[in-house]
């Protein structure tokens, strides 16, 4: 197996958070919605399942040392909406994974972007969401500079 | 004799082909089948699990609102929520009710044990949403959020004996398109906007689908004496999704590392 070298960035960026569109229950006890993290290293588990989907990956620390992370996902129900399976990300995979950090354990983040060794991106539902939503507020805003008829 | 015999040898046969009575009337309704997740739309993002007329209001001013073009949404969309609170929510609550209010999120037993929510929250829950007519007398309302199932009765029968059920007890009827649906009997829990109602909670829903057959909307107007002063009108849209599916939802795991107090103010 590869080893990886892991980089953790930590960033201060407000944010809604993403996974609480989705989830079941509040994502504020469990994540801090303020900040993001950044890891590298290879996915062993993905379980695509409800309420939340989960990925676990193995992580290589600054001290050398193997750890394993947890990723929680919003729950299969939300992301087979946006067209993701079971195969969406492959045990053995290398990745890099952004995502808000646990309150309470150092090896766990709620998913906000994948990026695949192929420079690829994978990013929840919510992003395309956003981005039509963008559209509409383009289109709004040309409307309303355009003359009356 | 020969004549009437054979007359009546004729009508035994017409009757013997004669096509079975017709079924009671089971005409599917407009709103039967698979919705989920609503528009991408800035409104139907904002009414992503329930909103009011108030917030959808307060939404398209900020959206209109020229000196908020260069905001990223989810701001707007916080800020037209927290209006909705101020301006909707809070005013028609009880100061008993007002007393907890907003809960803590890490006390919701949905998170803590994984119990299944209550018909405040089940009725505005994200994704999948069938519309099933089991009979002439009962139509399911089935939720991909924790595989809930509601029986709507459409014979107006009595609800059971017995103490208030999590989801209630459904009676329903169809006003021309609009099926109605008016619930009672419901334990006491937790409203889609985080404060406790009683077991007093009565709702009545009304489902109908847009004209252009994409959308399905709900108008819910939700009553508790204990917990409102008035009642609270919430909506609800969800999008004709005919290839979602429902899947298993048997993988929940009871929080065990979390932090208290982090209520929204």
């Amino acid at each position: 197996m590869r080893l990886l070298r892991v980089f953790l960035l930590v960033l201060p960026l407000l944010v809604v958070p993403a996974a609480k569109i989705g989830a079941h229950h509040a994502f504020s006890p469990v994540y801090d919605a303020k900040r993001t993290i950044t890891v590298d290293g290879v996915v062993t588990q993905f379980r695509f399942v409800n309420p939340h989907a989960m990925m676990l990956m193995e992580v290589k620390n600054k001290a050398g040392t193997v750890e394993t992370w947890n990723v929680e996902f919003a729950g299969r129900l939300n992301l087979e909406e946006a067209g993701w399976n079971a195969q969406t990300i492959k045990a053995g995979e290398h990745v890099k994974v952004t995502g808000n950090p646990a309150w309470q354990s150092s090896q766990r983040m709620a998913f906000v972007k994948l990026v695949r060794a192929d420079g690829t991106q994978l990013e929840p539902g919510r992003a395309q969401r956003l981005s039509a939503i963008e559209e509409e507020r383009r289109q709004r805003a040309q409307q309303r500079t355009q003359p009356a008829k | 004799m020969r004549l009437t015999t054979v007359l009546l040898a004729v009508f035994a046969v017409a009757c013997s082909q004669a096509p079975p009575p017709p079924p009671a009337a089971r005409v599917p309704s407009k709103l039967e089948g698979m919705w989920s997740d609503p528009p991408a739309t800035a409104v139907g993002t904002f009414c992503f699990f329930s909103c009011t007329d108030a917030g959808i209001e307060r939404l398209n001013a900020l959206l209109d609102d020229p000196a908020n073009d260069k905001r990223p949404f989810p701001q707007l969309q916080a800020e037209a929520a927290k209006y909705q609170t101020d301006n909707y929510l809070r005013p028609r609550m009880t100061e008993a009710a007002l007393k907890t209010y907003p809960l803590d999120p890490a006390d919701d037993p949905g998170f803590l044990r994984c119990e299944p929510w209550g018909l405040s929250k089940q009725m505005f829950a994200p994704h999948q949403l069938e519309v099933r007519r089991v009979s002439d007398d009962q139509i399911d309302l089935r939720y991909g959020e924790w595989e809930a199932v509601r029986t709507v009765s459409l014979d107006g029968r009595a609800a059971p004996a017995g103490p208030p059920s999590r989801l209630g007890h459904s009676v329903g009827r169809f006003e021309g398109d609009t099926l109605v649906v008016e619930t009672s009997r419901v334990a006491a829990g937790i409203t889609w906007w985080d404060a406790q109602h009683s077991d007093q909670l009565r709702v009545v829903e009304r489902f109908t689908r847009s004209d252009d057959g994409d959308t399905l909307m709900l108008t819910a107007t939700i009553e508790d004496p204990w917990s409102l002063r008035e009642p609270v009108v919430a909506k609800k849209i969800w999008r004709w999704a005919p290839d979602q599916k429902i899947t298993p939802y048997d993988a929940c795991e009871p929080a065990t590392e979390f932090k208290k107090g982090t209520n929204e103010p």
